[in-house]
């Protein structure tokens, strides 16, 4: 085996990993984020919003995973879907936008990480399951879409998706308007989340925001927190000794040692 | 029958003060039959680094040779030791090159890491089987037991326990969480990782 | 005939289950489209652009699966602006439709496309050519397609008549695809329409409330009793 390793996906497993599926045995779950992810359009920007659950099957898997993805400093990129691929196409496109836009001398433009990203997913013809929402300002103006696993764009002033796509478009569909405020559609993205995080199985703890403008992208982590834990009133330490052991190995990285002086060395 | 449970075995990790415990059982299983009650799946990376490896076994010895490699040939063209951070991010891409044909392991990373003025900082992460990584600040758990570990560890868990309160709470809580796991227990292994130190700890556990 | 099998998309696709339609007349074409993008039951985008640019005179009608119809029109405008560069003038309509038989054909068992090509020509005039699923290239008058389509080819067949003007050709249009959306599922939300001549192309658009309305069953039905909002009954308000 060559020590240096040749790009892209490495299918060495899949035989035996199809001679499982053709004995009965499924392939075990991903963790997906079944997400709720939102988009919009306003006076001099776009905000973008997600929730911070991530699952495996009924399980949370993390409580305050991060879903606004960097693309470049006035692009970012909402992810649902399978988690690892959204993570991985979100790197590999914003690396592929920063050579572009080194090699170019422009500044990065959203239908340039748009259509990278399409086609990128429309490639891998959906077995790359990341559903993204993407947003931007850049030399054009605003500019907002959604991906869909399969490649398909769309381009819309306000745009969800994930599971809790539907729970937050209801709030989209009943409050957007056009040319809001900053502040307005902040408030707006935190609701339409904040929708998806009550009504929505998938989805859940807290709300992370992203407002792009021209001047700058500001990252609201954790804007709104409605899920959070109180005090527990007691707790459960153990007292020292409570776990038998039976053999113990202790290794120490400072070594004592004892530093016997010698003459001094000649340096004449 | 999934092939996650094939082997059974179970890894969880859990940041202290300063410290940081990975413990794991030592079953390894073929289905319900028990085959050995020493099977080794947390690993050191370096002095200051373990990775978990809870799934199929055969993966587990794979991914630990692919990892010594990967983990060398860093070290030589670093001239460094690497940090948790960076072997996260190197397990991850491991795993993710292989996102049409996993590997059957979701590892468990525990370490200590160097802050940038100088300081420490106690490291844990997990990734699922194809490298998404899961930063926890708390605890992470791994395995045919993790639904169980998952809520032990949630009440027993607390902010900075020192190296002998934290092997406390981990131990506890995978033995509990075990015991209630027909493909995981027979014995269970600690590390409990500090600045200066790694206790390995072999716990007394049910045999049955 | 052109049936669209949507058993061929992938669960989750998304799906422009459509009604899209163009006919040409005397000094250009008409070319028309629902705006209903779908994921299941789910309408992903309700005023989606089905009228796709790709050269100055030419567009198409996309139906099928957005993803493929989407990468073929990308890359068919990408083979236009090549060979406006090396020809030096406008391709002719008929080589945009070759291009996308082409892309069709070839990748006929991978894609889930029906498209309709329409455009305007210095060597043809105007032309309509209909590309259905398995890559075959037909050039016709007027040319309907999607899944709405199957409601409205008797209409087409009884009503269309050559030698109309614009504006006939208009209402035409206009009124086929609101049969084929009221009837369709997959079809719905707004109507777009571009009409496409020697010196230009204008936008149409007519909003969801202001479709042409046929006959809805008020002979046998009788008029639904209109609630007057400052009668004070709120849509959606339970009764006490």
């Amino acid at each position: 085996m060559s020590v240096y390793r040749s790009p892209g996906f490495d299918f060495s497993n899949s035989t035996r990993n199809n001679f499982l599926l053709n004995k009965g045995v499924p392939l075990p779950k991903a963790t997906s984020t079944g997400t709720t992810i939102v988009g919009c359009v306003f006076k001099d920007g776009i905000v973008l919003g997600a929730d911070t659950r991530a699952t495996e099957g009924p399980i949370v898997a993390d409580k305050n995973c991060e879903k606004i993805h960097f693309i470049t400093e006035g692009i970012r990129c909402c992810g649902a879907g399978t988690a690892a691929d959204t993570e991985f196409t979100t790197a590999l496109i914003s690396s592929n936008m920063e050579l572009h836009a080194l090699q170019s001398g422009r500044k990065p433009r959203v239908v340039t990480a748009m259509t990278m990203l399409k086609q990128t997913l429309f490639r891998y013809q959906g077995h790359i399951g990341a559903a993204l929402v993407l947003g931007g300002v850049d030399p054009t103006g605003p500019q907002l879409f959604t991906i869909h696993p399969h490649g398909s764009t769309d381009k819309l002033p306000y745009v969800t998706m994930g599971s809790g796509s539907l729970a937050a478009m209801a709030v989209f569909e009943s409050k957007w308007s056009a040319n809001m405020e900053r502040q307005e559609a902040l408030d707006l993205v935190i609701l339409a989340i904040s929708a998806g995080i009550f009504n929505d199985l998938g989805s859940g703890s807290n709300v992370d925001a992203c407002i792009i403008t021209a001047d700058g992208t500001e990252m609201l982590r954790n804007v709104d927190m409605p899920n959070q834990r109180v005090q527990k009133e007691r707790d459960y330490k153990f007292r020292r000794g409570t776990t038998a052991w039976t053999k113990e190995d202790v290794r120490k990285f400072v070594v004592e040692e004892t530093v016997t002086s010698t003459d001094e060395m000649d340096t004449s | 029958m999934s092939i996650m449970e094939y082997n059974g075995g179970s890894v969880i990790a859990m940041a202290g003060k300063d410290c940081v415990a990975i413990a794991s059982d030592l079953r390894l299983g073929n289905q319900m039959l028990s085959i050995s009650s020493n099977f080794q799946r947390v690993f050191p990376v370096t002095d200051r680094i373990y990775i978990g490896l809870p799934g199929l076994a055969t993966d587990v010895t794979t991914l630990r040779e692919r990892f010594r490699l990967r983990v060398n040939m860093y070290t030589i063209k670093e001239e460094r030791e690497i940090e948790p951070e960076a072997f996260t991010h190197l397990v991850s891409s491991t795993l993710y090159e292989h996102r049409f044909g996993p590997y059957f392991i979701s590892p468990v990373v525990a370490g200590i890491s160097k802050t940038p003025t100088g300081g420490i900082k106690p490291f844990i992460a997990a990734t699922d089987l194809i490298g998404c990584i899961n930063f926890a600040k708390d605890f992470v758990v791994s395995g045919t037991a993790s639904s169980k570990l998952f809520g032990v560890a949630e009440g027993l868990w607390e902010p900075d326990l020192g190296p002998e309160d934290l092997f406390e709470t981990i131990s506890q809580t995978l033995l509990n969480a075990v015991d209630r796991d027909a493909f995981s227990g027979w014995g269970a292994v600690v590390h409990v990782i500090t600045k200066d130190q790694v206790i390995t700890r072999k716990l007394k556990a049910r045999m049955d | 005939m052109d049936h669209i099998d949507f058993n061929r998309l992938k669960t989750g696709e998304v799906n422009l289950g459509t009604s899209i339609m163009a006919v040409q007349f005397q000094n250009g074409v008409v070319i028309g489209a629902d705006s209903r993008t779908t994921t299941g039951s789910y309408i992903a985008n309700r005023v989606t652009d089905k009228l796709t640019h790709v050269h100055d005179r030419i567009y198409c009608c996309r139906s099928g699966s957005a993803a493929d119809t989407q990468a073929v029109a990308d890359a068919v405008h990408y083979q236009l602006q090549m060979y406006t560069q090396m020809s030096g003038g406008p391709p002719p309509v008929h080589t945009a439709a070759a291009l996308f038989q082409r892309i069709c054909y070839e990748n006929k068992d991978g894609l889930s496309a029906g498209i309709i090509v329409a455009g305007w020509d210095k060597e043809a005039g105007p032309s309509v050519y209909n590309i259905p699923l398995g890559g075959g290239l037909f050039r016709q008058p007027w040319a309907i397609g999607g899944s709405g389509s199957t409601y409205v080819y008797g209409y087409c067949d009884a009503t269309y008549k050559e030698g109309w003007g614009r504006d006939e050709t208009v209402d035409f249009v206009k009124n086929t695809l609101a049969l084929a959306m009221s009837r369709d599922g997959s079809s719905g939300g707004v109507i777009r329409m571009c009409v496409i001549t020697e010196e230009g192309v204008e936008r149409l658009f007519v909003p969801g409330n202001e479709l042409p309305k046929f006959w809805e069953g008020a002979e046998v039905l009788g008029h639904a009793k209109k609630i007057n909002q400052a009668e004070g009954l709120a849509p959606m308000v339970v009764e006490a």
